[in-house]
């Protein structure tokens, strides 16, 4: 367990987020953000929404235009709070040189681990996600579900305290999501602080235990998903999606 | 991640990263540019040598040997690293390493290790080769350390801005192909410029791979055409802002971040 300053702080702070792209556009505008710590948060919208963009300032992948990302209590910009995330993308970004079992080291590594320890958790993680007979396997030579899960591996490889999950089960067979989840869910039972996006709303209704819907970079509602059924009179939360996103 | 964070750990594991990507692919990366320069040793050197006059001194077939080493660490530097950002970039891995708790020093100290790394382990092979078929002298072995390192630190860094700023893997070839690799054979490598006519031995005093092939020479064979300081001068006047550029993308986070 960790027993420092940042204990009890939220796990994610966002506060005027702007970003504006070199064309131009601009993704999301004075954007606030509290995920408490230890929750399983969803982040819901549309394609263009602005959901990765706030997830890449989170992650210090792209140059922020103004306001200020803390993790749990720590700006961004310093390496104790980039130590705490873990990250898997939504497109698959594995090194194509590198073994399933380098993969893991070698981000264990940047993460800060030493070999030992590194090779040991990658052991681990191999297991975990039945990636045994991949092991010395290079990353182009996976299938589509062995690379999504050997990226679910990795982002997990430095034991992060914020978990952000970047549509994770995006193009994913139901078998495998549903083990993707199981693990998950078990990670989150252990504290971990879970962000997620994803398209399929019932996922989401599921697993989250607060839901925030935002659209053209605004945030447009944040509730439990009992709570945002409530205050849009709607008998699931794609009904909510829907309302809400014809409000705008 | 408990403990102290200092990305110490971090740059090491990048640095290894890019030597393990170098040895994997060993026969592109060491293998191929050590025979094709080998071949230059055999056919321009052994079998043309003899109908060639000495330069000064020394030995045709000994005479190109440093400049041909240069050339060849030279490109392999600049190759590795455009090549590796510009892979890391294009298929989006590069942000593990954008991502994680490394100052953007150490990212550029770790990328530009990778091009250190192939372009010595080229030098040292072509030097043990040539040293067999040529007899190749090692007159100066700490200029010949020093200049080797200035020249890799320079080109692997280039190398690395390139492949920040490159579109295409044709961005990354153009420079390789129609900047160092001309210059790099009007650079004083086949023969001595003191011998050019006017304007073209002034001229070859503004390639900045002129001096590295002279320092080189210093290095192997004791002699060359301007003295030992001021090519090592210019090499590192090149190095450092060489360097710097790489560490300002980085820093800034300028085409690698959005």
């Amino acid at each position: 367990m960790y027993r420092d300053e940042s204990y009890g702080r939220p796990a994610l702070e966002l506060r005027g987020l702007t970003k504006r792209y070199d064309d131009g556009t601009l993704a999301v505008e004075d954007f606030d953000l509290e995920v408490p710590a230890g929750a399983f948060f969803g982040l819901l919208g549309p394609n263009g929404a602005g959901k990765t963009t706030v997830i890449s300032a989170v992650c210090n992948l792209i140059r922020v235009t103004a306001g200020e990302v803390l993790v749990f209590g720590e700006p961004i910009s310093s390496l104790r709070a980039r130590s705490w995330i873990g990250l898997a993308e939504q497109d698959i970004n594995l090194d194509r040189f590198l073994s399933v079992r380098e993969t893991l080291i070698y981000h264990g590594g940047y993460f800060g681990m030493g070999r030992e320890e590194a090779e040991e958790r990658a052991e681990e993680m191999i297991d975990a996600f039945d990636l045994r007979s991949k092991r010395d396997v290079v990353a182009p030579k996976l299938s589509g579900g062995q690379r999504r899960r050997l990226l679910l591996a990795r982002a997990l490889m430095h034991r992060p305290r914020l978990v952000i999950l970047d549509e994770p089960t995006a193009g994913v067979d139901y078998e495998l999501r549903q083990e993707l989840w199981l693990y998950i869910r078990r990670l989150h039972a252990e504290g971990t602080t879970i962000l997620l996006t994803t398209h399929y709303l019932e996922e989401a209704e599921e697993l989250c235990e607060e839901i925030a819907l935002i659209r053209g970079g605004k945030l447009l509602a944040r509730d439990s998903a009992h709570g945002l059924r409530e205050r849009y009179s709607a008998t699931n939360l794609a009904d909510v999606y829907v309302k809400a996103m014809a409000e705008v | 991640m408990e403990g102290q964070i200092t990305g110490t750990q971090g740059m090491r594991w990048l640095a290894q990263r890019e030597t393990l990507r170098v040895s994997k692919l060993w026969t592109q990366t060491v293998l191929a540019p050590v025979i094709s320069s080998l071949l230059f040793i055999l056919v321009f050197g052994l079998s043309l040598g003899d109908r060639v006059r000495n330069v000064g001194t020394v030995e045709y077939d000994q005479f190109i040997v440093p400049g041909l080493i240069a050339m060849a660490m030279v490109q392999a530097a600049f190759a590795n690293n455009a090549s590796t950002i510009f892979q890391a970039r294009a298929e989006r891995y590069i942000n593990d390493i954008l991502s994680s708790p490394m100052h953007p020093w150490q990212m550029t100290i770790g990328f530009v290790v990778g091009g250190v790394f192939r372009g010595l382990l080229i030098g040292g092979s072509l030097l043990a080769a040539a040293f067999l078929l040529t007899g190749v002298p090692l007159e100066n072995p700490a200029a010949l350390a020093l200049t080797a390192v200035l020249c890799l630190v320079l080109f692997a860094a280039f190398g690395t801005v390139v492949g920040i700023f490159a579109e295409s893997w044709d961005n990354t070839t153009f420079i390789g192909n129609i900047v160092i690799l001309p210059l790099a054979f009007v650079g004083g490598t086949f023969y001595s410029v003191a011998l050019l006519p006017s304007p073209w031995e002034e001229l070859s005093h503004f390639n900045p791979i002129f001096y590295m092939v002279q320092a080189m020479r210093f290095g192997l064979l004791g002699e060359s055409d301007v003295s030992i300081w001021l090519s090592l001068g210019v090499t590192a006047a090149l190095a450092i802002p060489a360097y710097l550029w790489a560490q300002w993308l980085f820093s800034s986070g300028r085409k690698l971040k959005d």
